[in-house]
């Protein structure tokens, strides 16, 4: 069937959960680039055919490069859905992506990253007047200064305010201010107690 | 240094400051922490709270964290050790310490600087005069003698050298006589709502937690019948003072907590009358629930209270409103004629909107199995959270888990108990009785922690008593010993001693005694919690141990 | 509000601002809603932004003078957490919208008149650029490159997301336009005209008002 595989590709990545990655199909993607050969040669053939004017072809033509273009287009939906999975997860955990993350990446979607970051950097710096400012912080609206948090894992030492620090050891529980802590949170460190 | 008035000595000193809070693995020390944590998140006083089970991890707690901090907050830990002394603080660091372990050592009561201890002494706490322990010219006198410039025989320096040789004789005794019983004061919990209703900020939900702190006292015996009276009346004010709007004024959800005679029963509400009451200390060993007689007086007295059995054996939610409600007089009617005097207390219970009401029984049992949960997936420390958890009244799941396991608890409590008293392994050894948990026994993982161990010491001993001939088991101290299954280590025990049952307040001589006993015969002994009644011991060393406690205590 | 504005307030005056603090933050958040609420990107905001965030750069340092556990200080301290929140919440409405519609963008931007009307800042610009290319060179990298020739391109005009600028909003007059021309959109000729309350509020199709918008005589809600 033409097209099968690339909406298999489709279908694999949408049936995985949010903020998951499945690992980068390179197999299926080389499948439907040789499909994509293979429709280009006959369709050359029959182009030919055309021209020298046999019309009996036509059609077929018309189909194959119809196909042509939804394979083109499966695999860059492929591509782009991808990279805006890798770009939620760049919000989520910051600039270094967790192992499991990074093992199903390939090298490209790697650079990609790098280039990402480097010019989502650049724009934060930017802000107010090349002050800066750290968009990935204050995803909620704040509600406290500070909150209650549980150390999930051993962390160790921990900056807050002003060179304040904090020993972070599981299960101690803490009191801190709420701006310093968000990334913790975030990857898991620390826990919001309620 | 005593510190009285909270407010001042205490909480207006540290407002603004981060505090490291150093909280003991006992059901009080973690209410009154979580009142505390509340009137610090309230000021936006940063902190950081360590659970504390040993004297190591107060040590390890200390050395981890303290470099950032200058105020130490010590919850029911550290009050009886010399804490300079142990931990080698720097000079500018103040600790607070609430801790219902007595005695409090000198050192500390003395340390204007460095030690603040917060606590109201009872009137019949009495302190060694600082004359009668500490001379100043102590270590001048040392440092003389070695120097020897003086003449060895000089009449003066004898004469001093003789007094003084009295004087440290007197300090001997007046000492070993302070620290001869480890008691408790009163719950460190009340003791911190008592400060959050001078700041003002009292809730129902902290004066629950001082609710479940004090009852916690109560059921693991470290207070007194009449001393937990008085404090319910106090608590009893702040119950009517927080809740006295009446019922359909207030919004059906809000928090309630009424003042009321509860049963002595565990968890009865949570389970079947007939299992609550069988596994329920009072109960259990005033009908001597474990033989056959027993068991028909149980059945003899639902009998006569009216109670179809099968109604008895089931849930107690599923048993007929009518019986629910006139159970409690039912009991009071028929107490007396069962030696259940004492089967009603004053309680207070809670609820919340629509839910099921919990009795601050309920909440202790709960917490206690929490606490020490026989999960091996669970460390201590996320047990301690647990508890933490399980205390906020929103998170009813973790309280509700909690009930399970508690009710695990007693019946291997109940087991073991039947155990002892039928293959009689509760021995006379003279001046005590003892029982051993055998290694190998399943539910030795439950006995393997303090607070269950001292309760099926206690069960154990008020059964033994209970169905005794001899009169004189009532005036034994009893200590018990089980294996420590929970430790990685192998071939260590655990050992509980407790005062026997004629002894009304509930002083314990046995931690001076292990001290003195595991000193003398050089056993591999770890005097390591603040509970001083209970020790681990390596099973090699456990008859000489024991040896040497018959000859001390004869 | 507080004294520690006021403080500001001087401060920003030397530049010859006419607005006072809690004014560009009001005009902040009315340009963050809108934001959230259109289905394109609005014109850009940065000397609002750029603002606010040096208040709250003064602020902070001011704060640090004050004396510690004051208790005014918790309270501004939740102000300045809420005022980032509200810019870093639009800023990054914008970034998302930047990059999902950046090929679009970059044609308009191209395509620019009047600089008033710039969607873009500069720096937005810059990163919608390097988004942009990055992308391309992503689908060149892995695809583009391996598929017969006469498909190598990557035609933006086909394959980039645009807006959808015929979604329906909700919006609020502020400003009374009497007259505004609505077309109709299936062609079928039957525009209507409609004149504009100050106070009355709208459910229409974002196209039509989207002049509007940019005025300030209506806002989106």
């Amino acid at each position: 069937m033409l097209g099968e595989k690339a909406l298999e590709l489709i279908k694999e990545l949408d049936r995985s959960k949010d903020g998951q990655l499945p690992t980068f199909n390179e197999d299926s993607i080389r499948m439907v680039l040789e499909e994509m050969t293979t429709l280009f040669e006959q369709n050359q053939r029959d182009v030919n055919a055309t021209v020298a004017g046999d019309v009996r072809f036509f059609s077929g033509v018309h189909l194959r490069h119809a196909a042509l273009e939804r394979n083109k287009r499966c695999l860059l939906a492929y591509l782009y859905n991808r990279l805006e999975r890798i770009k939620a997860m760049r919000w989520e955990f910051g600039s270094i992506l967790p192992a499991e993350i990074r093992a199903n990446i390939c090298e490209p979607e790697v650079q990609w990253f790098s280039r990402y970051n480097k010019n989502l950097a650049a724009y934060m710096r930017s802000l107010g007047e090349g002050t800066g400012l750290d968009l990935t912080q204050d995803t909620k609206p704040p509600k406290n200064l500070y909150v209650e948090v549980r150390c999930l894992k051993d962390y160790g030492e921990f900056e807050i305010e002003e060179g304040d620090i904090v020993v972070l050891q599981k299960n101690t529980t803490h009191y801190l201010p709420m701006s310093h802590c968000q990334h913790l949170i975030r990857q898991g460190i620390l826990e919001h107690v309620e | 240094m005593f510190i009285t008035d909270l407010r001042k000595q205490f909480y207006n000193l540290i407002t603004g400051k981060r505090i490291l809070l150093l909280v003991h693995f006992d059901v009080d020390g973690i209410c009154a922490s979580k009142i505390l944590q509340s009137l610090f998140r309230t000021d936006h006083i940063l902190y950081t709270v360590v659970p504390i089970q040993t004297r190591t991890d107060l040590i390890n707690a200390f050395q981890q964290h303290a470099e950032q901090v200058k105020h130490i907050v010590l919850i029911n830990c550290g009050g009886c050790i010399d804490l300079v002394d142990l931990l080698q603080p720097s000079d500018d660091l103040v600790f607070f310490v609430a801790d219902n372990h007595r005695p409090l050592d000198i050192c500390n009561i003395y340390n204007a600087e460095q030690i603040r201890i917060m606590t109201k002494l009872g009137d019949e706490e009495e302190v060694p005069a600082f004359d009668d322990v500490f001379r100043e010219d102590e270590s001048e006198e040392e440092s003389d003698e070695e120097g020897g410039k003086r003449p060895r025989f000089d009449e003066e320096a004898l004469e001093k050298r003789r007094e003084r040789r009295h004087w440290e004789q007197q300090r001997h005794k007046i000492i070993f006589d302070y620290t001869q019983f480890s008691y408790y004061g009163s719950s460190t919990a009340t003791l911190m709502f008592d400060l959050a209703w001078k700041l003002s900020k009292d809730s129902n939900e902290l004066l629950w937690w001082a609710i479940v702190g004090e009852t916690e006292q109560l059921i693991s015996e470290q207070t007194e019948p009449d001393k937990y009276l008085l404090v319910t009346a106090t608590l009893q004010n702040h119950v009517s003072r927080l809740n006295h709007k009446a019922q359909d004024e207030q919004p059906l959800d809000c928090l309630r907590i009424t003042f009321e005679k509860e049963l002595q029963l565990a968890l009865y509400r949570h389970w079947s009358l007939v299992e609550s009451m069988r596994h329920s200390l009072y109960s259990a060993t005033t009908l001597r629930l474990w033989t056959l007689k027993g068991e028909k007086r149980l059945h003899e007295l639902l009998a006569e209270m009216g109670l179809p059995l099968a109604q008895c054996k089931q849930k107690y939610c599923g048993m007929d409103v009518s019986l629910r409600n006139e159970l409690q007089s039912l009991l009071e009617s028929k107490a007396e004629k069962y030696g259940l005097n004492n089967i009603l207390f004053a309680s207070f219970s809670i609820s919340q909107g629509f839910r099921s009401k919990f009795s601050a029984l309920d909440y202790v049992y709960a917490t206690s199995a929490l606490l020490e949960n026989t999960d091996k997936e669970k460390t201590a420390t996320d047990a301690f959270l647990d508890v933490t958890d399980s205390l906020t009244i929103s998170k009813l799941t973790v309280l509700e888990k909690g009930i399970e396991n508690s009710k695990q608890q007693l019946e291997a409590i109940y087991r073991q108990v039947q155990t002892f008293l039928d293959m009689n392994q509760v021995i006379s050894a003279g001046p005590f009785l003892y029982a051993t948990v055998i290694e190998g026994t399943p539910d030795a993982r439950f006995f393997a922690a303090p607070h269950c161990l001292s309760l099926l010491a206690r069960f154990t001993l008020k059964a033994h008593v209970a169905v005794s001939r001899s009169k004189k088991s009532r005036s034994l101290p009893l200590i018990i010993t089980t294996p420590d299954v929970r430790s990685s280590e192998s071939n260590i025990c655990l050992v509980c001693g407790i005062p026997p049952t004629s002894e009304e307040s509930p002083r314990n001589f046995f931690g001076k005694a292990f001290e003195q006993a595991a000193d003398k015969t050089g056993s591999k002994a770890e005097l390591e919690f603040f509970d001083t009644n209970i020790i681990r011991l390596s099973v090699d060393d456990r008859s000489k141990f024991f040896d040497a406690l018959i000859s001390l205590l004869s | 509000m507080s004294d520690t504005e006021e403080d500001v307030i001087e401060g920003s005056d030397d530049e010859g601002e006419a607005m006072t603090a809690s004014e560009v933050l009001k005009k902040l958040e009315e340009a963050w809603i809108t934001e959230r609420m259109s289905p394109t990107l609005e014109c850009h905001q940065s000397e609002l932004v750029d603002c606010m965030l040096d208040q709250i750069n003064q602020m902070t340092e001011n704060l640090k003078r004050c004396k510690k556990h004051d208790f005014r200080l918790a309270i501004h301290k939740m102000e300045i957490d809420r005022i980032r929140y509200v810019i870093s919440s639009y800023l990054r409405v914008r970034l998302e919208k930047i990059e999902r519609f950046s090929h679009y963008l970059l044609e308009k931007e191209a395509n620019m008149t009047d600089e008033t009307m710039a969607a873009l800042s500069p720096h937005e610009v810059a990163y919608a650029k390097d988004y942009a290319a990055n992308l391309e060179s992503h689908f060149q990298t892995l695809v583009l490159q391996h598929v017969p020739e006469n498909l190598r391109t990557f035609d933006s005009a086909k394959m980039s997301i645009k807006p959808n600028l015929d979604s329906y909003i909700f919006f609020k007059v502020k400003q009374e336009t009497p007259g505004v021309l609505i077309e109709d959109d299936t062609g079928e000729g039957r525009d209507e005209e409609l004149d504009l309350q100050e106070g009355s509020q709208h459910l229409m199709r974002y196209k039509p008002i989207s002049h509007l918008l940019h005025s300030g005589a209506v806002t989106l809600i």
